[in-house]
């Protein structure tokens, strides 16, 4: 326990700048991700019928294949296949890569949350709006948006929550977030080695930041349900 | 039909192009012009390792900032995941990995390695409890042993002809063991010596006796001339005693081989 207490202010320390790193991966991922989104699920929803089937197969690909080998092709590829390291060997490079990688594989999960809501409004009401003369563009923003967003809510927080965690799996291309923050105490860094609790420890922040976004979102999906 | 044939032909054109102009220079040709030598480590004291400032020291560390210099380049200490390092290292995101690595035939195979510098053994790691009824090689025959996969410890217990369960790094074993789903761990003895027994969280821990003898070299990518470059600076900085000075700052004066 004393040496717990010892330990604590370096492992702290370690775990805040490695957790600062998971979160900046988890906000630049859904700032991203969520506007590329909706451009793929118009693409897939597209009736011009090439743009439609040549969307839904590169979201069956980034879908179906494991986001650990996305992000080591995304990372490794440029080098290895085109003898140009685009992304170089430093954080900052390693960051970048991460983030496409995250931003492009969540925005097929979320392009497909978006069809389903966008699909889910009555074709009535279209019908509704076009008798009442309103044009396409008028609506989408008018009739079928807000019920759109309502919809998509809770599906989307689902997605949001295991972004956090999934954050994770870009230590294989050794960015260096919260668990390879916790992991470097068992093999020895800054003095301490052979410590196993840190990486465990670092459980307690992903479910205080998941128990706020959990509120967070539960709260937004309150202030949606405004016909009941 | 004729069109793809074009297009197939016109991107093996292209490819062609960007493969020559990547293979017209030399690898000491390539990082000079960078004018950076990207070394790829992990976090492993002594070799490689933080000060309290937050700067890469170490003996490997301060080695290659001082071949960056021999070279006229600047250094870069990258942390890389050990796994990865082949990959880093084709993908061109490092250029070396320089951080007490065993010299066994797979690493020999892979890159382009330096002369070995450093002397290191794999040992066995047990609880303190039982150290003494495993005095020798042939007492460890009933034992599941933890070794890290793709390691030099690994090797070691499979010519043993051991029951062995191969796991992600040398830091999973020794949980491996301290949990009780292995009863043994064989890793190497600078980093056992580093992280088990009193004040460490694997204080009932410790290591016994050593199955090899092996070395520690740098590795460069395959063909790379930097590997023979790194040779000559070696037998340099131990004929003008830098190489020693360094040692003795990290205190593996002992383990040094002589260039």
């Amino acid at each position: 326990m004393e040496l717990i207490q010892q330990q604590l202010p370096i492992v702290l320390h370690s775990l805040n700048i490695g957790f600062l790193q998971t979160l900046k991966l988890f906000i630049v991922t859904l700032l991203g991700a969520m506007p590329l989104g909706l451009v793929i699920a118009f693409g897939s929803m597209s009736r011009f019928k090439p743009l439609s089937v040549f969307t839904r197969v590169i979201v069956w690909i980034v879908r179906g294949s494991p986001l650990m080998i996305q992000l080591l092709i995304i990372y490794y590829f440029p080098g290895l296949v085109l003898h140009n390291p685009i992304w170089g060997g430093g954080e900052s490079g390693r960051f970048l890569a991460a983030a496409v990688a995250f931003i492009f594989n969540y925005a097929c999960y979320f392009s497909e949350i978006y069809r389903g809501g966008i699909q889910s409004v009555p074709v009535g009401q279209i019908e509704a709006g076009y008798v009442l003369g309103m044009t396409k563009t008028q609506i989408f923003l008018r009739v079928k948006l807000l019920q759109v967003i309502k919809a998509i809510v809770p599906p989307m927080s689902n997605e949001i929550i295991t972004l956090v965690k999934d954050t994770s799996l870009a230590r294989i291309i050794a960015l260096q977030e919260i668990i390879w923050a916790g992991q470097s105490f068992m093999k020895g860094s800054q003095g301490i080695s052979g410590a196993i609790w840190p990486m465990f420890f670092t459980a307690v922040y992903y479910l205080a930041f998941n128990g706020i976004m959990t509120l967070l979102l539960g709260w937004l999906e309150k202030k949606l349900n405004y016909y009941r | 039909m004729k069109k793809l044939m074009k297009a197939v032909s016109l991107l093996m054109a292209v490819m062609m192009l960007l493969g020559s102009v990547a293979f017209a220079e030399t690898d000491m040709e390539y990082v000079k012009n960078k004018g950076k030598l990207i070394v790829g480590i992990t976090d492993f004291a002594p070799m490689d390792y933080k000060d309290e400032n937050g700067e890469w020291v170490g003996f490997d560390a301060d080695m290659a900032k001082a071949f960056g210099a021999y070279l006229g380049v600047e250094v870069e200490l990258v942390e890389i995941d050990w796994d990865n390092k082949i990959l880093e290292l084709d993908g061109k995101t490092i250029d070396c990995v320089w951080n007490g690595m065993t010299l066994t035939d797979e690493v020999k195979s892979a890159m382009e390695t330096s002369n070995a510098y450093a002397n290191n053994a794999q040992v066995v790691v047990l609880p303190t409890a039982k150290a003494n009824d495993y005095a020798d090689a042939a007492a460890l025959s009933g034992l599941t042993f933890a070794v890290e996969a793709g390691s030099a410890g690994e090797a070691e217990v499979a010519a043993l002809g051991y029951n062995m369960t191969s796991v992600h790094s040398q830091a999973d074993t020794l949980l491996e063991v301290k949990a009780g789903t292995s009863d043994a761990a064989v890793i190497d003895a600078l980093m056992a010596a580093a992280m088990v027994g009193e004040g460490t969280d694997y204080a009932d821990l410790t290591y016994t006796l050593a199955l090899n003898s092996e070395e520690y070299g740098v590795g460069f990518r395959k063909g790379s001339d930097l590997a023979a470059a790194l040779n000559e600076f070696m037998a340099a900085a131990y004929a003008d005693g830098t190489m020693m000075a360094i040692a003795e700052t990290y205190g593996v004066q002992a383990a040094i081989i002589p260039q």
